[in-house]
């Protein structure tokens, strides 16, 4: 926790599922001010500007207690390295860029004379030779980067009066802001470590309207200015926001929100609560993120014109998904009720070849001198490694030579050696299978969820086909949707079970567990099968239908809940068992895990 | 944008003709027509004296990119050579020559050749570009010096 999360509080809300946790979505403006906040505070405790409480900021991760700590030790150090003041002038006062002066200069040919008075000559005599080289002589200036020594230049310097032309610090800024994502700005001199602050950035960028700059500048400069400029404000912002360890970006692409949740700040914090948060914006710029987006509106939208009845709620929460990210890991979906160290660990299973080092591990055997990996594709139990022409037995994995001719009675069968061999082989072949047990049902439901765009899409005509043979309306056959809707939650946390199941200690809690994973998976399939089968024809059979749709929708969502909530309990309290270390968690019974290859 | 690139490769031109450092040659190629290509400079390199890269001139080719300045040229050596910061392709590793570590718009193409000159005989071991050059330097000092020379020798100039 490197920030005073007490800053970005959030107001508790009255009613909080087990499973939920407490976040504030916040947009770029809200970043801006907080980070505003920062700046005055530091800027007021240093005597500084707020240029150089950004430099100072930024280059301590914006770590404000450290920051502090070691401007007060040396203030000088700090800001040399945070390419406030270069090493000369630095030592005899470090606040020399909080004047105003030299970093904001403008300078151009007509107006030459600024240079000579004012705070810069002094300066200028304690600045060794490299100043001096770039420094324009009252007679010409040639700018070093393009050559260019026409009379009119407009040039600018950062402190270090290294003095450029405007045009290429416009380059050299697009180059940096939009090619290299930086924020940070190096003066273009060799081996110079002073950096840009944002009020040079902006002055070069976005000159005020009205300034001889602004007037020059081409509308397409302009806006390119401005495009840029917005870039590096976001930038700013994204360095703020992966400062802050209670703040997390938006994860879905051209989404600028910030979500704070400061209950899952800490790495601990994650082995206790599924940060599943949404940003607050909606609708996904590429409709393929989203399975349910694409198909299912377009299929809705003339529908809901022709029956009068413009549902747009509906519409809204299909259409348009919310932007649902975990917190606490880069997992971009509700990955409930399964911690983040065990998601990503299953993920990682499922994703690494390791289980096809674990089919190798089943069916192949190493040779025993030269380790090459051998599949047996023949019946005979006399081995001839065809790397090493080593001969042994398949059996007992011993030389062959000690057996002979007298296969049968297979005189090495209880050598300890052949034994561990056998045990290690059996074993693997077990947790292979176990393996598979967990990964076939996960990627079931996962390939269900998939499919429930089809599911929608059918089920739109469905309700289509309802309401023409009954009298129900637009509204009444809503329960059809709500209920795929329903399964299609479900089957998300389903999916999400089997990962935990796969790593959870074989013990009570754990049958438990797979008691509530049971009930739940049965009546969702219960409920899929209802809303697959043939709609009625005849009115009872609607209403019977209907009847039934909604009381298992109603009573799915309660074993979800029951599910969603018994889990994240078990997390607080610490009763859900790994049987693999998992990050953040603390093993006492290290000994005694089950070894999973 | 693109304005900058030509100019200063001209104005290069013009100092590097007006003072160079000795044995150093530096020039734009030509195109098949005759014409000259500002974008692509033939240089060489020659090894510091005392050093056992001495004698030899190592040629070496530069491309500038279109956003030059604001990106450093690409700088191979041809044919590549045998040094630990030198990828195999040719191409030389070093932090002024990259944009994300120390290059800065205001480097100058004399600079830069002086800098590749001190990194032959002081290669960065931390930032190795090839493995044999690297493993030989780091193993055996006697055998990588040997090598050294007999590049060296076969780099004179005729």
């Amino acid at each position: 926790m490197d920030m005073d999360n007490e800053d970005f509080k959030v107001p508790i809300k009255e009613k909080k599922k087990a499973y939920e946790v407490d976040f504030t979505s916040l947009s770029q403006t809200a970043i801006e001010k907080m980070m505003d906040s920062e700046l005055e505070h530091i800027a007021g405790i240093f005597g500084v500007d707020r240029d150089t409480a950004a430099l100072l900021l930024r280059h301590l991760q914006w770590n404000k207690e450290r920051l502090i700590e070691k401007y007060m030790d040396n203030a000088s150090s700090v800001s040399i390295d945070a390419g406030i003041s270069s090493p000369s002038t630095s030592t005899s006062s470090p606040t020399i860029p909080s004047a105003p002066g030299p970093s904001r200069r403008t300078t151009s040919r007509s107006s030459t004379k600024v240079l000579g008075p004012s705070p810069s000559t002094s300066k200028q005599r304690r600045t060794p030779p490299p100043a001096k080289k770039y420094t324009p002589s009252a007679t010409s200036f040639t700018c070093h980067i393009c050559f260019d020594d026409s009379p009119s230049l407009k040039t600018r310097a950062l402190g270090c009066e290294h003095t450029f032309c405007l045009g290429c610090w416009v380059d050299y800024l697009g180059s940096r802001i939009r090619d290299e994502q930086e924020l940070v700005i190096p003066c273009m001199a060799e081996s110079c470590a002073l950096r840009a602050p944002d009020s040079f950035v902006r002055a070069i960028l976005v000159p005020d309207a009205g300034s001889p700059e602004a007037k020059s500048m081409t509308p397409e400069e302009k806006a390119a200015g401005q495009k840029l400029w917005e870039r590096f404000g976001e930038l700013g912002v994204r360095d703020f926001v992966g400062a802050n360890k209670a703040l997390k970006y938006c994860p879905y692409p051209a989404c600028t929100n910030t979500v704070s949740c400061p209950s899952a700040s800490t790495k601990a914090s994650l082995t206790r609560i599924v940060p599943i948060v949404t940003c607050g914006a909606r609708g996904i710029p590429q409709t393929s993120q989203s399975p349910s987006s694409s198909s299912s509106s377009p299929a809705l939208n003339p529908y809901a014109a022709g029956g009068g009845s413009s549902d747009n709620t509906t519409l809204d929460t299909a259409a348009s998904k919310e932007h649902v990210y975990c917190f606490g890991c880069p997992v971009e979906s509700d990955h409930r009720p399964v911690v983040c160290g065990v998601a990503r660990m299953w993920l990682k299973k499922c994703a690494d070849d390791s289980e096809t080092a674990n089919w190798i591990k089943s069916n192949t055997k190493e040779c025993p001198i030269c380790q090459s990996t051998i599949e047996k594709n023949g019946g005979c139990n006399h081995m001839t490694c065809k790397k090493c022409k080593h001969e042994f037995c398949w059996v007992c994995m011993g030389p062959w030579t000690e057996h002979g001719t007298q296969w049968y009675s297979c005189n090495r069968y209880e050598e300890k050696a052949g034994i561990d061999a056998r045990d290690q082989q059996s074993q693997s072949r077990a947790s292979l299978e176990r393996y598979l047990h967990y990964y076939n049902r996960w990627a079931n439901h996962e390939q269900s969820s998939k499919l429930s765009l089809d599911l929608y899409a059918k089920t739109e005509k469905k309700m289509e086909s309802l309401q023409s043979s009954s009298a129900l309306t637009w509204i009444e056959v809503q329960f059809m949707r709500k209920a795929v809707d329903q399964a299609v939650r479900c089957r998300r946390t389903l999916q999400w079970t089997y990962a935990m199941g796969y790593f959870l200690e074989n013990d009570n809690m754990k049958e438990l567990f797979e008691a509530n994973q049971r009930d739940l998976e049965r009546s969702v399939e219960e409920l899929s099968e209802l809303l697959e089968g043939p709609v009625p024809v005849d009115k009872e059979g609607i209403g019977v239908l209907r009847q039934k749709v909604t009381d298992k929708t109603v009573y799915v969502q309660m074993r979800n809940e029951v599910m969603l909530e018994d889990t994240a309990n078990g997390l607080v309290e610490g009763r859900w068992k790994w049987n693999a270390p998992v990050e953040g968690f603390s093993y006492e019974e290290d000994g005694d895990v089950d070894v999973l290859p | 944008m693109s304005g900058i690139c030509r100019p200063r490769l001209a104005e290069e031109r013009k100092q590097w003709r007006k003072d160079h450092p000795f044995g150093f040659y530096a020039k734009p190629t030509k195109a098949a027509d005759g014409s000259m290509n500002l974008m692509d400079w033939e240089v060489g390199i020659p090894g510091k004296v005392g050093t056992p890269w001495a004698d030899g001139l190592y040629k070496l080719s530069m491309t500038f990119p279109e956003d030059y300045p604001s990106k450093p040229p690409k700088c191979k050596f041809t044919p590549p050579l045998f040094h630990p910061n030198v990828y195999p392709s040719g191409t030389v590793c070093l932090s002024i020559l990259d944009e994300e570590k120390s290059w800065k718009p205001a480097i100058t193409i004399k600079q830069i050749l002086l800098g590749v000159q001190d990194l032959l005989d002081n290669p960065n071991i931390a930032d190795p570009a090839q493995s044999d050059a690297y493993t030989m330097f780091k193993n055996d000092k006697h055998s990588y010096e040997k090598r050294i020379r007999q590049q060296a020798r076969e780099n004179i100039p005729k």
